[in-house]
């Protein structure tokens, strides 16, 4: 297992091409970017997909228009097979691989390693082998059957 | 989320990246306890296992009462909570970005030719 800190898998009903661009199309972005009740507005959002470049949304809140600005730097962009970004604010790394299923089913793995100064020793980024949200489920299991 | 708060996240996540202090934390999470009965289920030596405590105290994910010489450690779980909480919302802001992105492949893939309204 990789040191990473967070793992979402899903698998979509669409040819891996269409799924990669729906990720660095604003056009497509700006249906999906938000998470429930928050939309990303098409104006606002940034895309210069190559290593080094730009991706930054603005996302907007739909009950009191609250914002909430992203911006990251493109690590890798390989159509369509993996994507990565590392957020500018918090330097978590992001990093998203798609993978042919056939039958134009794709599955798409997220993976995010939060790197900030204190986690480039060598030593502390072994500790995370032992996948951390695995760990925080666990621990949320226990604190609740304790309360 | 402001500095403040992603800082301290920062320092728990930092904290909570080595096994042990896992461990630890998990066997607080069970009751207070002194650094000898830390030590014990984890073979550490006493100057180990404080090390391990300093980390995890300046974190905020656990305190340390004054009192005698036994100092029994405390899990602090609003610190914990908050961890878990980033970790929940976070799972939470794909899935819920995935579930669009699905409804956005559906209207791609429906069939142009043809009225949809009908």
């Amino acid at each position: 297992m990789s040191d990473n800190v967070l793992h979402v898998t899903r698998v979509f009903d669409a040819p891996r091409q269409l799924v990669f661009s729906c990720m660095v199309e604003p056009e497509h972005l700006t249906h999906f970017w938000g998470p429930t009740g928050v939309s990303a507005p098409l104006d606002r959002i940034t895309v210069d997909a190559r290593a080094g470049g730009v991706f930054a949304t603005v996302m907007v809140n739909d009950a009191d228009g609250s914002t909430y600005p992203t911006s990251a730097r493109y690590l890798e962009v390989s159509s369509p097979e993996r994507l990565a970004w590392v957020e500018d604010h918090s330097g978590m790394t992001v990093t998203i691989t798609f993978t042919d299923l056939g039958d134009d089913r794709t599955q798409v793995d997220i993976e995010q390693a939060n790197v900030p100064a204190q986690m480039m020793d060598p030593a502390a980024r072994a500790g995370f082998l032992t996948s951390l949200d695995r760990f925080a489920a666990h621990l949320a299991r226990l604190t609740r059957a304790e309360r | 989320m402001t500095a403040a708060v992603e800082e301290r996240l920062d320092a728990t996540f930092a904290a909570l990246a080595d096994p042990t202090r896992r461990a630890i934390v998990a066997r607080l999470a069970a009751g207070d306890a002194t650094v000898n009965e830390l030590a014990e289920p984890f073979r550490l030596s006493l100057p180990g296992v404080s090390k391990h405590l300093k980390v995890l105290e300046r974190s905020g994910l656990i305190s340390r009462r004054r009192q005698a010489q036994f100092r029994p450690c405390h899990l602090e779980r609003q610190a914990l909570d908050a961890a878990v909480d980033w970790i929940e919302a976070n799972r939470r802001l794909w899935s819920e970005r995935f579930d669009k992105l699905d409804d956005h492949l559906r209207t791609l893939h429906a069939p142009t030719n043809g009225d949809p309204h009908v």
